[in-house]
């Protein structure tokens, strides 16, 4: 299966987290969840470059990606996409991927009412975010998919 | 000098390896790595990972693998125990389901995180 197939795409666009896994320099795997975005065939998953993930993804551009439909519990299959990578610190892409990520996972009911359920918190995620700033800068691992299949 | 930290003590995420929201293994094979959704028990404290058979691809044993179980969408809602070990092949669990090949993980790190639980400590070092 390929990723224009319209059933594939549907999956991803239903789906929330998506969970990478990449390979060190030395081989050694990991696998982390990210939040992502699917636009024009390409998927880009949102991180830092100081990351596992993206320092992995820069060593060995293979990748391997899963989706599962979080929030429709019937429909329990998984998508395994596997694909190659390439870090991206453009501006205009942080940007675009940035108010995507906040249409998706911030401006929607479940989400403002997670952000309000934790007000007394967002300080701190301000701060943690902030602590992540200091230590690199926000990345894009766009992902291009090669194979897509059901599992 | 303090720092906002989101990890948590693994043994408070032991929930998530009763419960198993979401499960996925990760190892090096031979096309690169390869990610796969996993049956997962906690069964005397050792960590037992089904691979269902219908994927071809399994690790060797003693291959390093990690898995991930996590659970959440919004960013408070997040967390997720994440566990890096080395693969031995064991026979089924008992009540499981048929379908899957069984290992069991000897984990040698092992990290967990609680985004809801985000809050400030002293910085090491």
């Amino acid at each position: 299966m390929k990723v224009d197939d319209p059933e594939a795409q549907r999956f991803i666009n239903r789906t929330m987290v998506a969970r990478i896994a990449t390979l060190s320099r030395n081989v050694r795997p990991s696998i982390n969840p990210l939040y992502f975005v699917f636009t024009n065939g390409v998927i880009w998953l949102g991180t830092d470059d100081w990351t596992l993930a993206a320092r992995n993804a820069r060593a060995d551009a293979r990748v391997s990606v899963l989706f599962q439909m979080e929030k429709n519990r019937v429909d329990q299959r998984i998508l395994r996409v596997r694909g190659r990578a390439r870090i991206s610190t453009d501006k205009a892409m942080l940007r675009s991927y940035n108010v995507r990520v906040v249409c998706k996972y911030v401006l929607t009911p479940a989400g403002i009412f997670n952000a309000l359920a934790h007000i007394h918190q967002i300080p701190l995620k301000l701060t943690y975010n902030a602590q992540g700033a200091e230590k690199g800068v926000s990345c894009i691992i766009e992902m291009t998919p090669e194979q897509v299949e059901f599992l | 000098m303090k720092r906002v930290t989101r990890d948590i003590d693994p043994e408070n995420a032991q929930d998530l390896l009763k419960r198993v929201p979401r499960a996925c293994m990760a190892f090096a094979g031979e096309d690169g790595p390869q990610a796969i959704p996993i049956e997962f028990v906690w069964q005397a404290g050792c960590y037992l990972a089904g691979i269902p058979e219908i994927d071809g691809c399994l690790p060797n044993p003693g291959d390093e693998v990690v898995f991930l179980i996590d659970e959440g969408i919004y960013f408070f809602d997040l967390r997720a125990i994440y566990i890096r070990g080395q693969a031995k092949p064991v026979s089924a669990p008992a009540g499981v389901p048929a379908g899957c090949s069984w290992f069991e993980v000897a984990p040698t790190k092992a990290v967990a995180w609680d985004y809801g639980m985000l809050r400030e400590v002293e910085n090491e070092g």
